[in-house]
């Protein structure tokens, strides 16, 4: 599920907090750039204008008892969610008991996509609305991060950067100012490689295991009894699951990119068992969406050196 | 690599380019085509460019080998079945990844991110990294037949490139041993005392040598010549203390003509000052 990353409107997002008005109009500005990047900023003529940031606190309850979205009542049911990827197994055995998994499903968990994206897209929105506040032509450095918060079941969502103005730049398109997780340097090597930042790009995929019996007896152990041979053999539906879970990140971030490129991109994935074969996969994928704006010659070769220090 | 070099470029107006991008976007310069993806810095980005190579994709291989019940039960000698699944799933991985930079129409993989964990009864392995090909190259998808994967970066694979090198595919090889008992008379015999015991050496030994083994036996199965970049990790499994782990990977290489090309690195007097750390403890005259 994609987020409003760099597509979302500061239009009626209306809801910054007083205390960021009083902030964002007291005169001076703040920077989260360290002083080198600070000052490769300037060097760029961009004029950090103040430190925005976005915040969205949500609570997700899709993992409770009463969830409605547990295993479907028939393997040949569709997923639990409104599309997306799904896959069956069937137990091999026939029937051998009541509590024989004879089938088993992966399914891509949307409810919790959107969970995600809106979260994310929330503080995203908050941010961009901060910056468009103080007349921002993009954001730099952003940095952001999710927190879960102990024994509450809610996740915090926190997203900042340092708004920037281009000296004598038109306004950004729309009005609404580009981000950039990267800052200084790294910052300018784009600019001067032809590339714009556009926006930062996040999505999740959320992928739930239901495992049948086969892939029970092998994740706890069990190969020896059912293969029969050397007693080491992958375990495909758990392959599927994380291949789909990083393959359905990609492509959301791909419905993000709109023919852009992604830079810098950084691919997380996590595991969370729930018991021996089932468990839910979580995959982030994060990066900034840059557009070329002018073809750009290849550096010259670099020289390799050696120094005497 | 030297010879190749051109001299430097004039010092950009950064300001300039900043101007003249901003405006560029805000005149409405729209994606072009498909747009590439990349786990690569911008310096990685420019340097591979800069060597003739373009990322366009971002690739995963991932592989989950069961690990039969019962085997980390002390016994002696090499856990086999460890060793099989830990090979299986590492070569599996890598073998998807290779298909996921085909279907990209990627010529290699390069800075894989490798990934594994040992669990009592499966062993999973993660490669992620970023498919390029040679600049202009056609967009076609599947043309390359036989993709290299590398864990190098994109500076190391520019270096590697520049001395006639190529890389061929990562190598892996894996090794769990059992730590050997001893019986109880040798360890009261031994109490006390500066003995080397040899049945530990013998065993980590051994299975350090058969990790590496297997490791150069991938590398020329796949047809490499050496590998670099050779990384090992060793150490007790936190479920089972008696059980080690040996494994090393690297890049496995190839030369590409007839004879290394050396790359003749210039040497480089700075002459700027090294940046003296400051130290609190010499206000207290210390």
């Amino acid at each position: 599920m994609g987020t409003p990353g760099g597509a979302g409107s500061v239009e009626g997002a209306d809801d910054l907090p007083e205390a960021a008005d009083r902030r964002l109009g007291s005169g001076s500005f703040s920077s989260a750039l360290t002083v080198p990047d600070f000052a490769a900023c300037l060097q760029m003529g961009l004029q950090p204008v103040g430190l925005v940031q976005g915040f969205c606190v949500m609570q997700w309850g899709w993992y409770g008892a009463n969830s409605p979205y547990m295993r479907g009542a028939s393997p040949y049911a569709p997923s639990g969610g409104r599309g997306g990827y799904s896959a069956t197994w069937q137990c091999p055995h026939g029937f051998v008991s009541t509590e024989h998994r004879m089938w088993g499903q992966n399914y891509e968990q949307s409810w919790v996509e959107a969970a995600w994206a809106q979260g994310f897209g929330s503080a995203y929105t908050r941010l961009v609305e901060e910056a468009h506040a103080i007349g921002a032509h993009g954001v730099i450095g952003v940095v952001d991060r999710a927190t879960h918060l102990a024994d509450m079941g809610v996740t915090e969502f926190h997203i900042m950067g340092t708004a920037v103005v281009v000296d004598g730049g038109p306004p950004p398109p729309g009005g609404q100012p580009w981000t950039t997780y990267l800052a200084g340097q790294r910052l300018a090597k784009l600019v001067e490689a032809g590339f714009m930042p556009v926006a930062v790009a996040a999505t999740m995929a959320s992928v739930r295991v239901w495992a049948y019996c086969v892939t029970e007896y092998l994740m706890e152990g069990g190969s020896w009894a059912w293969s029969g041979g050397p007693g080491t053999q992958e375990v495909d539906q758990i392959i599927h699951a994380h291949t789909a879970v990083r393959r359905i990140a990609r492509e959301h971030v791909r419905q993000q990119l709109a023919g852009d490129s992604l830079q810098g991109a950084r691919l997380l994935t996590s595991a969370r068992r729930l018991s021996e074969g089932d468990e839910v996969i979580e995959c982030t994928l994060r990066g900034t969406r840059v557009r070329r704006v002018r073809d750009a010659d290849p550096l010259p070769t670099p020289r390799p050196t050696v120094r005497l220090t | 690599m030297s010879d190749r070099t051109s001299p430097s470029p004039p010092p950009s107006d950064l300001r300039a380019e900043m101007l003249e991008a901003a405006k560029a976007l805000a005149g409405g310069a729209t994606g072009t085509g498909r747009g590439a993806t990349s786990d690569l810095s911008i310096d990685e980005t420019l340097l591979l460019h800069a060597a003739g190579w373009e990322p366009v994709d971002l690739v995963c291989g991932v592989s989950v080998a069961s690990v039969p019940y019962g085997v980390w039960n002390w016994g002696q000698g090499e856990i086999v079945s460890a060793s099989e699944s830990h090979n299986l799933a590492v070569s599996a991985a890598a073998t998807r990844l290779r298909e996921e930079c085909a279907h990209a129409g990627g010529r290699g993989v390069v800075g894989v991110r490798v990934e594994i964990e040992v669990d009592p009864h499966h062993v999973d392995v993660e490669l992620t990294g970023t498919a390029i090909r040679p600049l202009r190259a056609s967009p076609g998808k599947g043309q390359a037949a036989d993709p290299f994967v590398s864990d190098l970066s994109a500076r190391d694979f520019t270096l590697l490139q520049s001395a006639g090198w190529a890389p061929v595919g990562l190598a892996f090889g894996a090794g769990f041993v059992y730590s050997p008992r001893r019986t109880a008379g040798t360890a009261l015999r031994q109490s006390g005392q500066n003995v080397e015991l040899t049945n530990f050496t013998e065993a980590m030994y051994s299975a350090r040598e058969q990790a590496m083994e297997r490791m150069q036996r991938s590398a020329i199965a796949m047809g490499g010549q050496g590998i670099v970049a050779v990384q090992v990790t060793e150490g007790p499994m936190g479920f089972a203390r008696h059980a080690i782990r040996f494994a090393a990977w690297g890049t496995s290489v190839r030369l590409q003509g007839s004879s290394h090309q050396y790359v003749q690195p210039q040497v480089v007097l700075p002459l700027d000052d090294v940046v003296v750390a400051f130290e609190a403890e010499s206000l207290r005259g210390q």
